[in-house]
């Protein structure tokens, strides 16, 4: 290896490696970093000035520095983080000490894993993408070693042309190779990383602070029409008790056992659901869910409940009607649903006897309670005035500025109060559609809080008193900016402005969309639903499995090795076909023309071999020497040549 | 026209031996306007076969025996006083005369050499500011020992490359050998000689060479060629695009010779080893040797 092939040769590498470390400088501790960029800014300078580069001693301090600093950061080194930080230290250190090739091998090999390790962070389609693009850097920097006049440009085109024909081979790797599910311990760190959404207790202002979110909770594709937009409620928990503050969930739910058996009516909407990692194991349905397959569960109080682990994304086909009758209510249901913390205020009790809560029918107590929010001066903001002593109290009397927990508290509040069964339902409402994929997204702003009321005959019925007060808010989407700021509901101006944010939003749903199918197709593709996909194309067990496989890779190998011996052979202009036609059938007498043999030699030799044909080897010789050496072939020597080779019989 | 090349060569078989092809070679050289190099031991028959091609195409030809202390004036000759006129008068050398034999080249010092294949390039003579046009046609059989031999000054690559083939003639076969120790003196022989091709038609012959046809596949090949002697590890140094257009010249007379008005492959392949197995000296003087890769690698389409 001459100097000047290794200095190019080491550029590239060096850069390329440089490239790889870049997206791990968000995960390792910073000192790591900073470790690792002196590390390769100094073997940068070493390509020039040589005598710069560490002798052994210093070679074996730094080492000694790098495995403390890594001590330090990680105090060890078993998990993913500290094995990441590890393998980027010895790169680091690796680079300082090359002394043959095989060191360049060594090097690029252990980029290769430090570039795979970016996965166990992130998994989007850009880091796919930037991963893709790192590694055919990496090639050229193999193809560079190998070649003998290295030539970055025509490196990375070897490289690039390389990666593409290997993707059908990943694909089909991808689709059948066994999975196998990451150890627990891999996954060490990621359970910090789950999102947190709905808490599991109510309090008035609790969900403002998922309301600012524009996190992506769950996206839903429906396989048939999609329910209108004011009837999309995903149900969540479900909070029956109360202090007077705080709205909680109840503990015991043993009435499961006794509920009535619940009638679906309407049109079934069938939907596949794909939940983003989060910290509960609670599944959001369209309300109410009817089919549904394990790992889900259906509780006590009509939420689904996955048995899995939730910090994965995970994918769940359910079937929902948006007419139903739960049926009768058990004695549990009953008390859970008409609890009260303590004897109700007198101004309450005054109110809901106003309304005829006492006296009247529940369903005209309802109407009356709901045209009372409509009327009277109640306004929906997301940035209330605190309220800290009797939160109903306040809001119903005082303030009357609130969002969707205070009205739905209130009004479930005020139907205990007339001892009707009420309790207080969360979850999201809406969604938004990407016209591009055709499905909803429903992030954190969509979280929600609505009020379901028992009611004779008709089991559990939803009511959404923010309805009442800001429709708007259930029938379409809100932009939560506008709303924080200006403090209610405005719309963005029309005109110009609106054309520029309609474009932004259709390039954002397009791209959710695409990551939308990347994460369900690509990252959520684990052992059980290959083995599902792979079932529905009736292979069944691993062995059929590897079969498949094998004849998938022989397939594209057989492929590929066809393409490319083809592509000499398409260039050829007919004459050459033709006469190619003629060798085919003179190899059957064991005779092959050599690649560097002239047709006149070849033919001298075929003629001594088959004397009585003689005279047609020459004349088929004669007339390729014409048509494609000489100066005047015809089009007719042409066809008699097609003729001759035609009709010549070995 | 091409029926008299053969009558050339029939008869100079007469005389040379069991050399058919290499004479065929020869005549191919001349007719292609190049110089010929002919490296082998003394005693082999280079003088004959010069001697017998001058007399067979009607050259007036001139022998220039190089020593080490020839001079290029020796040469390409020099002004002499006049003592009559008063003047200085060229007086033309050796090298005046349509076929010169280059006897025993290496043997000359660099700057002797140099005067003679500057005189090959050009074409004419340069002395003292006036030009002299050489004869037409003009042809340059110079001979070489093997450089292993004392006293030589093997030819650099450059001027190597002005020879369009190089050939060694060899030891004759068993056969042809008896028949030469049983027959006549040579010298007498070529005195008998007859002219075959007279200049005027070896003229001609030069000028319908350069109207044979080269195809496209046929320039494909020849590029294929160079570029692998390029690219190719077993070459030290590639063909230069000079070497290029003297494979093609040498193949387009190859082909006339064979009586065909266009250039096929192997006419390309027969002079390749005379042609470029001087300009690669792959470590041999073995010019079928250095060839082989190239015939055997690069593929004809």
């Amino acid at each position: 290896m001459n100097n000047a092939h290794n200095k190019n040769v080491l550029i590239f590498l060096l850069s390329s490696i440089g490239l790889i470390a870049l997206p791990h400088v968000g995960h390792i501790p910073k000192v790591l970093s900073v470790f690792f960029y002196l590390l390769l800014s100094w073997r940068f300078t070493g390509i020039w000035k040589r005598n710069w580069l560490p002798n052994k001693l210093m070679v074996f301090f730094l080492t000694v520095c790098g495995l403390a600093l890594i001590y330090s950061q990680h105090q060890g080194v078993f998990g993913r983080n500290a094995g990441t930080s590890l393998f980027i230290t010895a790169l680091a250190l690796k680079l300082l000490e090359i002394k043959s090739e095989r060191d360049l091998y060594l090097i690029a090999y252990l980029a290769f894993i430090v570039a795979a390790s970016q996965f166990l962070y992130e998994q989007s389609l850009f880091m796919a993408a930037y991963i893709l693009f790192v590694c055919c850097v990496l090639f050229a920097t193999l193809v560079c070693i190998n070649s003998g006049k290295p030539q970055p440009g025509a490196a990375l085109k070897t490289a690039s042309i390389i990666t593409v024909q290997a993707i059908p081979m990943a694909v089909v790797l991808f689709i059948l190779f066994p999975r196998v599910e990451a150890p627990k311990w891999l996954m060490f760190n990621e359970k910090n990383q789950a999102k947190t959404g709905l808490s599991d207790y109510m309090k008035p202002g609790s969900i403002s602070d998922l309301g600012l979110s524009g996190e992506l909770v769950f996206r839903v594709k429906f396989t048939g029409a999609l329910p209108p937009p004011r009837q999309r409620y995903w149900r969540g928990p479900v909070l029956s008790h109360t202090d007077g503050k705080r709205w909680t969930q109840v503990k015991d739910m043993e009435f499961g056992r006794f509920l009535d058996k619940i009638v679906f009516k309407g049109p079934p909407y069938q939907y596949t659901l794909l939940m983003e990692p989060q910290d509960k194991n609670w599944v959001f349905a369209l309300d109410m869910p009817a089919v549904f397959a394990l790992p889900l569960s259906r509780n006590a109080n009509y939420q689904l409940i996955t048995d899995e682990n939730p910090d994965k994304r995970a994918e769940y086909k359910i079937t929902s009607y948006l007419n139903y009758n739960t049926g009768y209510i058990t004695r549990t249901e009953y008390k859970d649903a008409t609890q009260l913390a303590g004897e109700p205020s007198g101004k309450i009790k005054q109110l809901v006897k106003q309304l005829h809560g006492f006296d009247g029918a529940p369903e005209d107590f309802i109407k009356h309670l709901l045209n009372y929010f409509r009327k009277e001066n109640f306004h929906y903001t997301l940035t209330p005035p605190l309220m800290e002593e009797n939160p109903v109290e306040t809001f119903l009397f005082e303030t009357r500025y609130g969002f969707c927990s205070h009205y739905a508290a209130a009004f479930v509040y005020s139907m205990r109060v007339a001892r009707i069964p009420a309790r207080v339902v969360t979850g999201y409402q809406g969604g938004e559609l990407n016209t591009a994929g055709n499905f909803l997204e429903i992030r954190q702003a969509d979280a929600h809080a609505w009020a379901e009321v028992w009611i004779e005959g008709m089991g559990w019925v939803r009511f959404d008193p923010t309805a009442a007060v800001a429709p708007e808010r259930i029938e379409r989407n809100i932009d939560i900016e506008q709303l924080v700021q200006g403090g209610f509901i405005s719309y963005m101006p029309a005109g110009a402005a609106q054309e520029a944010f309609n474009w932004l939003k259709q390039t954002r749903q397009l791209w959710s969309n695409i990551d939308y199918n990347w994460q369900r197709w690509v990252i959520n593709y684990n052992g059980r639903n290959q083995s599902r996909f792979l079932s529905s194309l009736g292979i069944d067990d691993i062995k059929a499995m590897l079969y498949w496989m094998v004849c998938g890779i022989g397939l594209i190998t057989a492929l590929l090795s066809w393409f490319l011996l083809h592509q000499k052979q398409k260039a050829v202009d007919p004459v050459l076909r033709i006469y190619n036609r003629f060798c085919k059938k003179i190899i059957k007498q064991g005779l092959q023309k050599g690649a560097g043999e002239g047709v006149k030699d070849f033919a001298g030799r075929v003629k001594k071999k088959l004397p009585e044909q003689a005279a047609d080897i020459n004349r088929i010789t004669g007339l390729f020497i014409k048509l494609r050496y000489g100066r005047n072939a015809t089009l007719d020597d042409l066809k008699l040549f097609k003729e001759l080779v035609e009709k010549f019989k070995s | 026209m091409q029926n008299n090349t053969q009558h050339l060569l029939d008869a100079a078989n007469q005389v040379i031996l069991g050399k058919a092809h290499k004479i065929r070679l020869a005549l191919c050289c001349l007719i292609a306007r190049g110089h010929l190099l002919i490296e082998d031991i003394p005693g082999v028959g280079k003088t004959t076969l010069a001697n017998t091609l001058a007399k067979l195409l009607g050259l007036n030809c001139q022998r220039i025996q190089f020593t080490s202390d020839i001079l290029p004036a020796d040469i390409i000759g020099a002004s002499v006083f006049d003592p009559k006129n008063l003047t200085f008068k060229f007086h033309p050398g050796p090298v005046f005369n349509q076929m010169v034999l280059a006897d025993e080249i290496n043997r000359a010092t660099p700057k002797a050499q140099s005067a003679l294949l500057e005189a090959m390039e050009e074409h004419n003579i340069t002395v003292e500011g006036k030009t002299y046009p050489l004869p037409r046609p003009f042809f340059v059989m110079a001979t070489q020992n093997p450089s292993h031999q004392i006293g030589t000054f093997p030819l650099p690559e450059s001027q190597l490359d002005r020879f369009l083939m190089r050939l060694e003639l060899g030891y004759p076969n068993h056969d042809a050998e008896r028949l030469l120790l049983k027959g006549e003196d040579r010298r007498s022989l070529i005195a008998s000689l007859p002219v075959k091709l007279p200049p005027e038609q070896l003229l001609n012959m030069q000028e319908a060479v350069t109207r044979v046809y080269v195809s496209n596949a046929v320039l494909d090949y020849c590029q294929a060629i160079i570029s692998f002697t390029r690219e190719s590890s077993e070459y030290y140094c590639g063909l230069s695009p000079r070497a290029g257009l003297a494979l093609l010249n040498a193949a387009k007379a190859w082909a006339f010779m064979n009586q065909r008005d266009a250039v096929i492959p192997e006419d390309i392949q027969a002079v390749l080893a005379p042609v470029a197995g001087h300009r690669l000296r792959a470590g041999n003087n073995d010019s079928a040797a250095i060839v082989a890769p190239i015939l055997a690698k690069v593929s004809v389409h």
